[in-house]
């Protein structure tokens, strides 16, 4: 059972995505405007955070931002825009992922598992960052400096360590290449995003990974490290 | 080449001067010749000296010259003895005629060389005069067309030739006039004939300066306007007389206007470039809001139709019933969206067609509230009107469209069922009757800045969740009623939109 916060003025969507996910066992609450929602996030205790970047009081960016100050909630935004600024923007912002409208509900289900799965790991680590990092059955051993995938020792180049171990660490986000680069290559980066397509050609061929299932590429926007990846819709 | 009107004046000065020289000798003569036995060798020369500066003064050189002559003779045959000839016995007396030739050559040289200076600064002066007259011409923040004739004008004005053109090339021309390569963009003076228009537009686009050669005959001149060595245009005189300074004064004036042009030419093309990033900025803004008011309606859909295929289980009988209820009415939303486009593109190509017909107002509520088909339950709408409120003069379709666009606004943003209130009340004059129509919800309400921009085809930030079309649309269709539409600003809680339509004369609706 999963808590899911729905924050979209849309009447009808709201009501649709209240069936739909009740019928999936979750639990919905709803708010029709940004103000409501971010006072949702702290009285409802939700699992989950469906954004809609549209909202009629505050814009969708500033209600993640919000959020944010005082939840580590994993939020997927809801975008009506083909436009990838907002959502790279609503990334940076803090959203753990985004999907365009319309949508089925298996890719929402499907989204909204992962978030959370990655989300509960995430929170298990407790607020001092762990030793080892697992994402399925990859390892990542921030000690040695080393990383195994199904026990087999993978030669990393430190540069890829480090890609692979703050895609670890927010495994199930989408981190967009900004982030990537500002995190791994550091502050002086930032346009570079060709730096972070060679490193990640590579660390797919090391981890053998060429379809990109482990190690997902989110086209204009970024990658994202997923476990298992969710069956396609 | 000294114009003809010119010449006449120097000559009349000239004669006149010599004239006037003349008789003064004359006179001076007869008042001297009776009393030569007592003069002094020397006075009568000093005395005739008088009229050649007169002379020289007045008609230039060669009056002082003939003069001199006239002086020369007379002070040689009256006053040297011996009288009555030209021969001359004391050496004295011809020191005293050679004293006098000397002294009136040298007079006369340099009062016609001051003569002549003080006519080069007269000359300069105007010219100077002309070419402020001519620049203050083009340093206004004119536009190109109104420079062009500025120009043309004024050249009119300073050089009268027969006619003056200004030509350029077909790619510069200003919006509205073209032509071949090189066409008249601007003239002035006498009309042209279609000879000359042929003759100046056939030389085959080429500008180049004509005419403009010191020895030239005066016909026709040409001069090109070149700024940043690129020709910018060619200013024809046809038939003109120029004075001394007149080429190189046209000369610096095509100069200042080739800038001018130019300079009007590039605030053109600047204000031509911001109009199309307007234009394409709109449009990008116009497939935003298009996308976003489509795909709305739509994700409810996706959303509605994937529940029930996929989870049709686990779905109770209310919910199903409530899921394909939601999918009819966001179908109908989806239809009334096209609809709403479609009349959109219909009001941008200036094809709508108002077809009045008379109507009670609660007619027209019923008809707009079948139009949002239950998306409006009729429970929430509480109309109001005055028995005695006239009957609408409108085109129903339209019309019903408007107020559906209202309702459906209103219900979207009020899910919680809060009512919707439609009131109306007459106004106008008795010859020209209106019915104000309104519609009132206790939604979120719109900001007082944000009360004009509403109206703006997909103000998609401004009206937050009250973006699209619907607006839009509401304006088109009332005010091609004739009529206005505005957000009521004394309204406290919610929003209310009020709109005004024609209404029939004399016809109550209840009578």
């Amino acid at each position: 059972m999963t808590k899911v916060l729905v924050i979209d003025d849309d009447v009808a969507l709201v009501k649709a995505l209240r069936i739909g996910l009740t019928a999936r066992g979750d639990v919905v609450a709803t708010a029709p405007s940004g103000t409501d929602g971010i006072t949702q996030v702290a009285l409802f205790h939700p699992d989950l955070v469906i954004l809609d970047l549209g909202l009629p009081d505050l814009d969708g960016l500033e209600v993640c931002r919000r959020i944010r100050e005082f939840s580590d909630v994993p939020v997927i935004v809801l975008s009506a825009y083909g436009d990838e600024r907002r959502k790279v923007e609503a990334l940076d912002g803090g959203a753990d992922d985004f999907i365009t409208k319309p949508f089925g509900m298996a890719e929402l289900e499907a989204r909204l598992r992962v978030a959370v799965r990655h989300s509960a790991a995430r929170a298990g680590h407790g607020t001092e960052l762990p030793t080892t990092l697992r994402v399925g059955d990859l390892e990542v051993d921030m000690v040695h400096h080393m990383a195994t995938k199904s026990g087999v020792p993978l030669a990393l180049t430190s540069r890829e360590f480090e890609l692979l171990a703050y895609l670890a660490r927010y495994a199930g986000k989408v981190c967009t290449h900004h982030m990537i680069l500002k995190d791994v290559w550091g502050p002086g980066y930032g346009a570079e995003s060709n730096y972070v397509r060679v490193y990640t050609h590579r660390l797919r061929k090391k981890l053998n990974d060429d379809e990109g299932r482990l190690l997902r590429t989110v086209p204009g926007i970024g990658y994202q490290l997923v476990a298992d990846a969710p069956d396609p819709p | 080449m000294p114009s003809l009107q010119a010449l006449n004046g120097t000559y009349r000065r000239a004669v006149v001067g010599t004239l006037v020289a003349l008789a003064a000798q004359g006179v001076l003569l007869a008042v001297l010749l009776p009393f030569r036995s007592h003069l002094s060798v020397a006075t009568p020369a000093l005395v005739f000296l008088v009229p050649v500066i007169i002379g020289v003064v007045v008609g230039g050189f060669w009056a002082g010259a003939l003069a001199a002559v006239a002086g020369l003779l007379f002070y040689d045959i009256f006053f040297l003895p011996p009288y009555g000839n030209l021969t001359v016995h004391a050496a004295a007396n011809w020191l005293a005629l050679l004293v006098y030739l000397v002294v009136v050559l040298v007079m006369t040289r340099v009062v016609t060389q001051l003569n002549a200076a003080r006519d080069e600064a007269r000359r300069r002066e105007q010219d100077a005069g002309r070419l402020f007259e001519l620049s203050q011409a083009l340093i206004g923040d004119i536009d190109i067309t109104e420079l062009l004739d500025h120009i043309v004008t004024t050249v009119q004005t300073v050089f009268s030739p027969r006619w003056t053109a200004l030509l350029l090339p077909a790619a510069a021309l200003p919006a509205g006039r073209d032509g071949p390569n090189l066409s008249v963009a601007a003239r002035a003076g006498q009309e042209l004939s279609t000879d000359e228009l042929t003759s100046l537009t056939a030389s085959g686009g080429q500008i180049r300066s004509l005419g403009m050669d010191r020895r030239a005959s005066s016909g026709r001149v040409a001069v090109a306007l070149v700024a940043s060595n690129r020709p910018v245009g060619l200013l024809v005189l046809q038939e003109v007389q120029f004075a001394r300074q007149d080429r190189a004064l046209l000369g610096t004036f095509a100069n200042q206007a080739a800038l001018a042009v130019e300079r009007a030419q590039l605030q053109e093309q600047a204000l031509r470039t911001r109009l199309l990033e307007e234009i394409d900025r709109w449009r990008g803004a116009m497939m935003g809001a298009v996308s976003h008011d489509l795909r709305t309606p739509l994700a409810s859909v996706k959303a509605a139709v994937s529940s029930l295929r996929q989870d049709g289980g686990a779905l109770n009988d209310a919910d199903r019933a409530e899921l394909l209820e939601l999918i009819e009415l966001q179908s109908d939303r989806l239809a009334r969206l096209v609809t709403n486009l479609l009349d959109m593109t219909r009001i941008e190509s200036g094809a709508l067609a108002v077809r009045p017909t008379l109507m009670p107002l609660d007619e027209l509520v019923d008809e707009s509230l079948a139009a949002v088909n239950g998306l409006v339950p009729r429970c929430r709408v509480h109309f109001e009107a005055p028995a005695d409120l006239p009957l609408l003069e409108i085109d129903h379709v339209l019309m019903g469209q408007v107020l559906a666009n209202l309702l459906e606004n209103a219900a979207r943003l009020c899910p919680d069922g809060s009512p919707i209130r439609i009131g109306a009340r007459s106004s106008g004059t008795p010859a020209v009757p209106l019915v104000e129509v309104s519609v009132a919800d206790e939604g979120p309400g719109i900001a007082a800045e944000d009360r004009e921009r509403v109206f703006e085809m997909f103000s998609q930030n401004g009206g937050g969740a009250r973006s699209g079309l619907g607006l839009t649309i509401a304006k088109a269709f009332v005010e091609a009623h004739g009529g206005t539409i505005w957000i009521d600003p004394a309204v406290e809680r919610g929003a209310r939109v009020v709109f005004t339509v024609p209404a029939a004369t004399n016809v109550a609706q209840h009578a």
